[in-house]
C-alpha cells in the first residue's frame, strides 16, 4: 500500500538538550530536575504513568508551555523561550487535532502554507501527494476529517508533521486512540518511518512495551522526575529502581520483601540469598525477580514456596500467579508443566545473577561489592 | 395520523401563516395600489392598477438616503460589535484574566437590562462626550448593545473547540493571530454568523434609539424617517408601505442567504459550552 519515500538527504534532524528543566502551576510543581538529550535521528520515549509530568515536558519542548526553570536546546539554539512556530518541530496530537474546516489535502498541505515558507502552490501540491502515497491517503484527499476513518486520520496527523522536515518530532501518545490491532500494525509503520525519514523523534506514551518496542533510549518517568533513561535493554535488565523494575515488562518484575540478615532475605515462603556483598547499610531490602527468570523447584526445598493461584495456557508457555507469603507472584513457565489452583509449588531464580536487589526504602537498585565472604 | 388532526393541523399552520405573512402580503399589495385603491370597499389585494409612485415619492423625500443610513449604521455596529465580542470571547477562554466571573456576570446584566431604561443618562452622557447627534452616535450605541451577546456566544463556542487545534497552527508555523483566524474563527462560525444575526436584526429594527439620540434629518435611520410619513404628510399610507417593504428586504434577505448557520448557531451555542 504505501511506497517508500526517499531518505532525506542532508538530513535536518537535530540533537535535543533538556537542562535542568522544571515547572510549577501555582504551587504545585509539576516537573522537576529534568535532565536528557537527544542525539540527531535517535527515538528517544518518555514513559510512565498518567500524571507523571511527561506530557508537560513536551509541550515545553514544543513551546506550548513555559518551564519555569532550566533550557531546551534544539541542535546549537536555545529555544526555551522561542515560540512554538519557530523551534522548527512537528507534533502529533493524542486527539490529532485536525482542522475539521480543511480537506485531508489541506490539513496536510497546512505548515507548507504558513507565509514564512513561502513555498509555490506547485511544490506544496509535489510534497503532499509525496506524504499522502507514503501514508496510503492518495484516495481521501478530498475527504474531510469527519469522513475518514480512526486509522486515516492518525496518518492524516502524521502526515501533516512529515510533509516538511522539522529539526524534531513530538509525538503525544499517537496511537492511543487506535484499537489493538491497528495500534501494533501503526506501531510498526511509525518505526519503519522513523527508520526511512531519519529524523529525531520524542515520543510520549504510557504504554511500556510501545516504549520497549519503538525506541532506542526510554526516559522513564514518575511524579514530575525522571526515574531512569537507558535504551530498553538496560532499563529491562538493570533498573536502577523499584519504580522502573515494576513499570517495565508484562507482567512487572516481582518484589520480595522480608529480613535481611548476612545476605539472605528471608519472610515467609521466601529464603533468598545475594551472592555479592551489598553496598546498603540498612537492612530493610527487596528482592526483585523477573517472572521469566522463575522455574518451578522443589515445593520442600526451593527458595520461594507457596500456592498456585491460577495459570493461563499462552501457547508456548503458560504464566503462572502463584502466592507465596503476602505476595502475588507471576511465572513464566514451561507450557508443559500441569498446574492446579491451591496446589503447593516451589520457585527458584534461574540464576542467583537473575536476582536484584533494592534499598526498601529508598527504592534504589543496590549495587553489588564484589564477592559475599560468608557464602 | 387521523384525518380530523391532519386538518386541524393545516388549520393551525394556515392561521400561523396569516398571521405572520398577512401584514407584510398587506403591506406590499398597499404599496403599489394609487392612493384612490388604498380605501377601495371592498379592498382589493391583488391591485388592479398597480403604480410605483409611491417608491418614486420616497425616493424625492430622500429616504434612500435614511436607507443607507441604516445599512452603514448596522453593518458597522455589527462589525465592531462582533470583532470586540469574538476577541473578548476568545481571551474570556484561553486566558487567566483577573475576574473572569465577574466579567461575565456583568455582560449577562447588560444584556437583561432593557435598552430604553438607560437612554436619559446615556443621552446626557453623550451629549457631554460630544456624541450626541453624530454619525457615530448609532454605531457606537447598537454595537455596545450587541457586544454582551456576541461575546457569550462566541465563548461558549470558543469553549467546545480543542485546545490542541490552536497548537498544532502554531506548531505548523503560523503566530497566534494567525492560528486564530485560520483554525479557530473557522470553527465558531456559526456562533459568529448566529452573533451577527442577532446584532443586525437589533440594529436594523431599532427605533426608539435612533429617535432619542440622533435629531438631524440627514442622519435619521429609516424607521425614524418612515414615521414621519405617518403625521406631517397627513399619514401617507402608500409611500409609508412602501417604506415598511424595503426596511423589510434587508432582514430577509440576509436571513435567506444565512439560514445553514443560524440555525445552526442557535443550537451549537446553546448546547455547548
Amino acid at each position: 500500500m504505501a511506497t517508500p519515500i526517499k531518505a532525506s538527504t542532508g538530513s535536518p534532524a537535530r540533537s535535543v538538550r533538556i537542562v535542568d528543566v522544571a515547572k510549577n502551576y501555582g504551587a504545585t510543581r509539576a516537573v522537576s530536575g529534568i535532565n536528557f538529550d537527544l542525539a540527531p535521528g535517535e527515538f528517544v520515549t518518555l514513559l510512565g504513568p498518567s500524571g507523571c509530568g511527561k506530557s508537560t515536558t513536551l509541550n515545553m519542548i514544543a513551546g506550548l508551555d513555559l518551564p519555569t526553570e532550566g533550557s531546551i536546546i534544539i541542535g546549537d539554539r536555545d529555544v526555551t523561550t522561542v515560540k512554538p512556530s519557530d523551534r522548527d518541530i512537528a507534533m502529533v496530537f493524542q486527539s490529532y487535532a485536525l482542522y475539521p474546516h480543511l480537506t485531508v489535502f489541506e490539513n496536510i498541505a497546512f505548515p507548507l502554507r504558513a507565509k514564512r515558507r513561502r513555498i509555490s502552490d506547485t511544490d506544496v501540491r509535489r510534497k503532499v501527494m509525496d506524504a499522502a502515497g507514503s501514508l496510503g491517503l492518495e484516495e481521501l484527499l478530498d475527504r474531510y476529517p469527519r469522513e475518514v476513518s480512526g486509522g486515516q486520520r492518525q496518518r492524516v496527523a502524521l502526515g501533516r508533521a512529515m510533509v516538511r522536515t522539522p529539526a524534531l518530532y513530538l509525538l503525544d501518545e499517537p496511537l492511543s486512540n487506535l484499537d489493538q490491532q491497528l495500534r501494533v500494525q501503526m506501531r510498526s509503520e511509525l518505526k519503519d518511518l522513523h527508520i526511512r525519514l531519519g529524523a529525531t523523534m520524542l515520543y510520549v506514551t504510557h504504554d511500556q512495551s510501545e516504549a520497549m518496542t519503538l525506541s532506542d533510549r526510554i526516559v522513564v518517568m514518575s511524579n514530575g522526575r525522571i526515574e531512569q533513561v537507558g535504551t530498553p535493554q538496560e532499563l529491562y535488565h538493570q533498573p536502577t529502581n523499584l519504580f522502573v523494575a515494576q513499570f517495565l515488562g508484562d507482567p512487572g518484575m516481582n518484589i520480595f520483601g522480608g529480613e535481611f540478615v548476612d545476605g539472605r532475605l528471608q519472610s515467609i515462603g521466601v529464603d533468598l540469598w545475594a551472592r555479592h556483598r551489598i553496598g546498603s547499610l540498612t537492612s530493610r531490602i527487596n528482592a526483585g525477580i523477573r517472572p521469566e527468570d522463575l522455574i518451578a523447584g522443589d515445593p520442600e526445598t526451593a527458595r520461594l514456596k507457596g500456592t498456585v493461584r491460577t495459570v493461563e495456557f499462552l501457547g508456548s508457555r503458560a504464566l503462572l500467579r502463584a502466592d507465596i507469603g503476602n505476595t502475588l507472584v507471576t511465572a513464566f513457565l514451561p507450557a508443559q508443566l500441569k498446574f492446579v489452583p491451591g496446589q503447593p509449588i516451589g520457585l527458584d531464580p534461574s540464576s542467583d545473577d537473575r536476582v536484584r536487589w533494592f534499598d526498601a526504602q529508598t527504592g534504589k537498585a543496590l549495587d553489588s561489592l564484589g564477592p559475599q565472604q560468608s557464602v | 395520523m387521523r384525518p380530523t388532526r391532519r386538518l386541524a393541523l393545516i388549520g393551525f399552520s394556515l392561521v400561523a401563516a396569516i398571521v405572520a405573512l398577512g401584514p407584510i402580503i398587506w403591506a406590499v399589495s398597499t404599496s403599489l395600489k394609487t392612493s384612490n385603491q388604498i380605501f377601495a370597499v371592498p379592498p382589493q389585494l391583488i391591485p388592479t392598477e398597480a403604480t410605483i409612485d409611491h417608491y418614486r415619492r420616497l425616493i424625492a423625500e430622500g429616504v434612500h438616503w435614511n436607507f443607507l443610513n441604516s445599512v452603514i449604521y448596522t453593518f458597522s455596529a455589527v462589525a465592531i460589535a462582533v470583532t470586540l465580542g469574538a476577541l473578548a470571547g476568545y481571551a474570556l477562554v484561553r486566558f487567566e484574566v483577573p475576574g473572569k466571573r465577574l466579567l461575565l456576570l456583568v455582560f449577562m446584566g447588560a444584556m437583561a437590562v432593557p435598552g430604553f431604561a438607560v437612554l436619559l443618562p446615556t443621552q446626557i452622557m453623550f451629549s457631554n462626550a460630544g456624541l450626541f447627534d453624530t454619525r457615530l452616535t448609532l454605531p457606537i450605541l447598537y454595537a455596545a448593545h450587541i457586544v454582551p451577546f456576541a461575546v457569550w456566544m462566541t465563548r461558549a463556542q470558543f469553549a467546545s473547540l480543542p485546545r490542541e487545534l490552536e497548537q498544532a497552527a502554531l506548531i505548523d508555523g503560523y503566530g497566534r493571530w494567525e492560528a486564530v483566524w485560520k483554525v479557530l474563527l473557522p470553527g465558531a462560525r456559526p456562533a459568529l454568523i448566529g452573533a451577527a444575526a442577532f446584532g443586525f436584526l437589533y440594529a436594523w429594527n431599532d427605533y426608539i434609539t435612533a429617535t432619542t439620540m440622533v435629531e438631524t434629518p440627514q442622519l435619521r435611520t429609516l424607521p425614524v424617517a418612515l414615521i414621519f410619513f405617518q403625521g406631517f404628510h397627513g399619514r401617507d399610507w402608500g409611500a409609508l408601505m412602501a417604506g415598511v417593504v424595503i426596511a423589510t428586504l434587508p432582514p430577509v434577505v440576509m436571513f435567506l442567504l444565512f439560514r445553514r448557520y443560524l440555525i445552526g448557531g442557535f443550537s451549537e451555542g446553546s448546547v455547548k459550552g
